[in-house]
């Protein structure tokens, strides 16, 4: 349906849709049918070049937990103003089951010039009542005039400052951004949603009553990254460590060291210590493999630090449809960081 | 002020879990092996416990900490349910796993006890916090109490809090002698009586759907409920447990505790808070709400089955009276089915039918709630046209929500049919669920005693069982009455026939 260079009216899509649902029906075995599962309505805004493959296979692995209507908007630079569109369905037999469960997907192909009129035709397709979460894979989209046309649709627009070439300057521009927002909009950063789990490693530390006591003297964060140059996830870090070591009534300097190696954006230690102490207060280092030795209170002890894929960052963002204050502090205290 | 701690992210964190050191009575046992272990390991594998988490498993048999944690690695590994093993886990967590030998009876062992637990918490600084776990035999429950309260084990610099697991006693006033026996080292709020029926996420889903959403609760009384079908089936028998399971019985190893705490978390009335002590406060309400039988009343309303010998898939299936440990002419009822009424405004006169049994045809635990029929036929049609809805949870296997109702058949004409709309738990939420234990374990440390069992909850239940046992334990019953792979004696059928209603087969 729809060719470049053409046009898409969004009830055509919506038609198709219903059509696909009678057809699944017919094919379900017996009386089991399908069922159709949704939540909200998951926009992916990705360049054409992106890796299609890749992104089905995420957006297949998110529909069990996170069962949506998935709109995929596939980007070419050039070309003259023009839409296109198909439908079809992601569906899965649970196991034991003899019934499929369905979720409907929408791929759009369009041009940089058709940005403005996307707008129009994703609004229709969007699921009543339930929330449009945007997930926008490509920096070059975010740049674009037009692109907040389409973010202003969605509750949620989910990007990732690892994918910039600057931390400091995109940062500045997401914090500047958020604070923009109208209410009921917010921002995620993968780069944040990285660092969930060493986050919750260091809150662990801290949750033993001796430890905690040991909080008022940190006066030195040493954050060693992989990237040559510091990334998002060692200021968001950093910038989170301050502002709770301040609640603290502790006043730490924040210390960036690079280690080289690959992947950019991931980090190789996060070290606490207090003036003048030769131990650590809490350390945490990515040993071998995905495993993490952390050390606090003469105590060693494992965690399991594994690269996380797309389908985990955004798993774990789209569980959180609403505001995310902690995110919000530190994304303003980021930007301070990494300009200061 | 006291400092707290400033990292905390409830959003994206899961639950704050403070340091502790647990110990273990009956270390050596099963329930320690399959699930409290895991259980453990999982917690620790998902980075939930404290860094200097300890465990200190006590039992009869001599063992070094580093066999004990060879024989817990063994086990661990071999009960580890949905999950990965990690060798560089595992070798963390087992430097907090210690074991001492002693024999419950022996006093010497409790004084012992404290000494090995204050050189745990200086190395572990486990701050003091210590849960202890009566994975031991119910009839040592009492001496391990006595000698927790004898040495005054159960008090120190942080908080001391026993986990025991069912049976809480064998009737009301046991129940009673052994609360006393822990009240003794412990406070009443430190007692945390473990049914792991309540840490299933789909019970705990129960008060989602009731309390979460607008829509139920007004159907939620006698006026839309016709009746409430509660069903517990396990499609295996005994499994060498006969010898135990001859003194226990359906009615009292599911009906007093699990079924029982089912029916209270379906029929309880909306907490005010979802604080601990505010829902159990609901939960032990209803409990003494439900009808206690007057023995002439009891044998209309119960009915007690004992499953026969049978051929199954091929195989010849023993009777419970032929299975190893079991005396021949045993009155044991491998199948209870109930009757219950509540008598609160909300359900006057609305029966609530509890079953439970072994070799049934499969294992299902669900709860069926049956609304009333529209009040008048419209559509002319078979009996399908007035088919009642069903609000059906399931408990196990496949959790989740099931919604029947009536739909227009596709075509020309006004015809009706059944159909189901489906909210699968598992299939909708693709996460692994934590098993009971994980959510029960994590909860005794945290302090949240929400989904564990009081003790006024106890002796209601108690209450209303004990009048239905002294009736059967003077009735001699024609067993077996039900071969084993069907739903149960026949009896069980006009029970509920007598109130115009029928067995759903789940």
């Amino acid at each position: 349906m729809g060719a470049a260079g053409g046009t898409i009216a969004p009830d055509r899509i919506l038609h198709d849709m219903a059509d696909l649902w009678v057809t699944l029906g017919k094919q379900g075995e017996g009386d089991a049918g399908v069922l159709r599962a949704c939540s909200m309505t998951l926009v992916v805004a990705a360049e054409e070049s992106d890796d299609a493959q890749a992104i089905g296979e995420t957006l297949a692995a998110l529909m069990p937990e996170h069962p949506s209507r998935a709109i995929v908007i596939r980007f070419r630079a050039e070309g003259e103003r023009g839409l296109s569109a198909r439908v079809f369905a992601q569906c899965w037999m649970p196991f034991g089951h003899r019934q499929q469960i369905c979720c409907e997907q929408i791929e759009i192909a369009a041009s940089d010039a058709s940005l403005p009129d996307l707008a129009a035709v994703v609004l229709p397709l969007t699921v009543p009542d339930l929330p449009v979460i945007l997930w926008c894979r490509s920096p070059r989209l975010f740049h674009l005039p037009a692109f907040s046309l389409l973010a202003s649709i969605a509750q949620k627009v989910v990007l990732d400052s690892a994918a910039f070439s600057d931390a400091a300057t995109v940062l500045y521009r997401m914090n500047e951004i958020s604070g923009a927002l109208a209410s009921g909009h917010w921002l995620a950063d993968l780069s944040w949603t990285r660092l969930t789990r060493w986050r919750e490693l260091i809150a662990q530390i801290f949750e033993n009553r001796a430890q905690l006591a040991n909080l008022p003297t940190v006066s030195d964060i040493l954050i060693s990254h992989r990237a040559a140059a510091t990334p998002a996830t060692a200021y968001y870090l950093g910038a989170w460590l301050i502002e709770g070591l301040a609640q603290a009534g502790a006043h730490a300097r924040v210390q960036f060291r690079s280690d080289g190696g690959e992947p950019a954006w991931r980090l190789s230690l996060v070290e606490l210590r207090a003036q003048g102490s030769a131990d650590a207060i809490a350390s945490i280092a990515l040993a071998e493999g995905h495993a993490a030795e952390v050390r606090t209170g003469g105590l060693v002890s494992k965690a399991l630090l594994p690269a996380l894929t797309d389908y985990a960052l955004m798993r774990e963002e789209l569980a959180i449809p609403g505001r995310d204050p902690v995110f919000e502090r530190a994304l303003a205290a980021a930007a301070k960081l990494a300009l200061s | 002020m006291s400092l707290e701690n400033p990292f905390q992210d409830p959003l994206r964190f899961e639950r704050r879990v403070p340091e502790c050191a647990m110990v273990i009575f009956g270390a050596n046992g099963d329930l320690t092996k399959r699930k409290l272990l895991p259980a453990l390991y999982r917690l620790a594998y998902e980075r939930r416990l404290d860094a200097g988490f300890a465990v200190l498993g006590i039992s009869r048999t001599a063992m070094t900490d580093d066999q004990f944690r060879e024989k817990m690695l063994a086990s661990v590994k071999e009960f580890l349910e949905d999950s990965p093993f990690d060798a560089d886990v595992w070798t963390a967590f087992a430097q907090g796993i210690f074991y001492m030998a002693g024999n419950f009876d022996d006093a010497a062992l409790f004084p012992a006890l404290d000494a090995r637990l204050k050189a745990i918490e200086a190395a572990r600084h486990t701050g003091g916090n210590v849960l202890f776990y009566l994975s031991a035999q119910p009839s040592q429950y009492i001496p391990i109490a006595q000698g927790i309260a004898a040495a005054n084990v159960g008090k120190g610099s942080g908080w001391r809090r026993i986990v025991i697991e069912k049976p809480f006693g064998h009737d009301l006033a046991s129940a009673q002698k052994l609360s006393t026996e822990l009240h003794s080292a412990f406070e009443e709020s430190e007692v945390y009586r473990i049914d792991h029926y309540l840490g299933k996420e789909t019970v705990q889903n129960i008060l989602a759907l009731r309390f979460g959403n607008g829509i139920f609760e007004p159907l939620w009384n006698r006026r839309y409920v016709n009746h409430v079908q509660i069903t517990a089936a396990e499609s295996i028998g005994v499994e060498g447990r006969g010898a135990y399971y001859q003194e226990a019985g359906a009615l009292r190893d599911m009906i007093q505790n699990h079924l029982s705490q089912v029916l209270a978390t379906i029929a309880m009335e909306p907490s005010a808070t979802f604080r601990p002590n505010s829902v159990r406060d609901e939960r032990s309400k209803l409990l003494r709400s439900i009808r206690v039988m007057k023995p002439d009343e009891v044998l209309q309303n119960t009915v007690s089955g004992q499953y026969g010998p049978a051929h199954i898939g091929g195989e010849d299936v023993p009777g419970f009276r032929q299975e190893p440990g079991v005396k021949p002419d045993a009155q044991t009822d491998t199948y209870a089915a109930v009757t219950f009424f509540v008598d609160n405004w909300r359900w006057a006169g609305v029966p609530f039918y509890l079953r439970s049994g072994k070799h049934l045809p499969k294992r299902v635990t669900e709860i069926a709630i049956q609304f009333n029929a529209a009040p008048l036929a419209i559509f002319n049609g078979d009996e399908t046209t007035t088919a009642p809805n069903l609000l059906i949870l399931r408990i196990q296997p496949e959790e989740g929500i099931s919604l029947k109702f009536l739909s227009k058949r596709p075509g020309t004409g006004m015809k009706l049919r059944p159909v189901s709309m489906d909210f699968n738990y598992g299939s909708s939420f693709g996460e692994r669920s934590p098993s009971a234990y994980e959510t029960l374990l994590l909860d005794a440390i945290i302090g949240d005693a929400t989904l564990y069992t009081r003790q006024d909850m106890v002796e209601a239940s108690w209450a209303v069982v004990d009048a239905i046992q002294h009736v059967w334990d003077e009735t001699k019953f024609e067993f077996p009455n039900y071969a084993a792979g069907t739903w149960g004696p026949k009896a069980a059928d006009d029970m509920l026939a007598r109130h115009g209603h029928v067995w759903r087969q789940p």
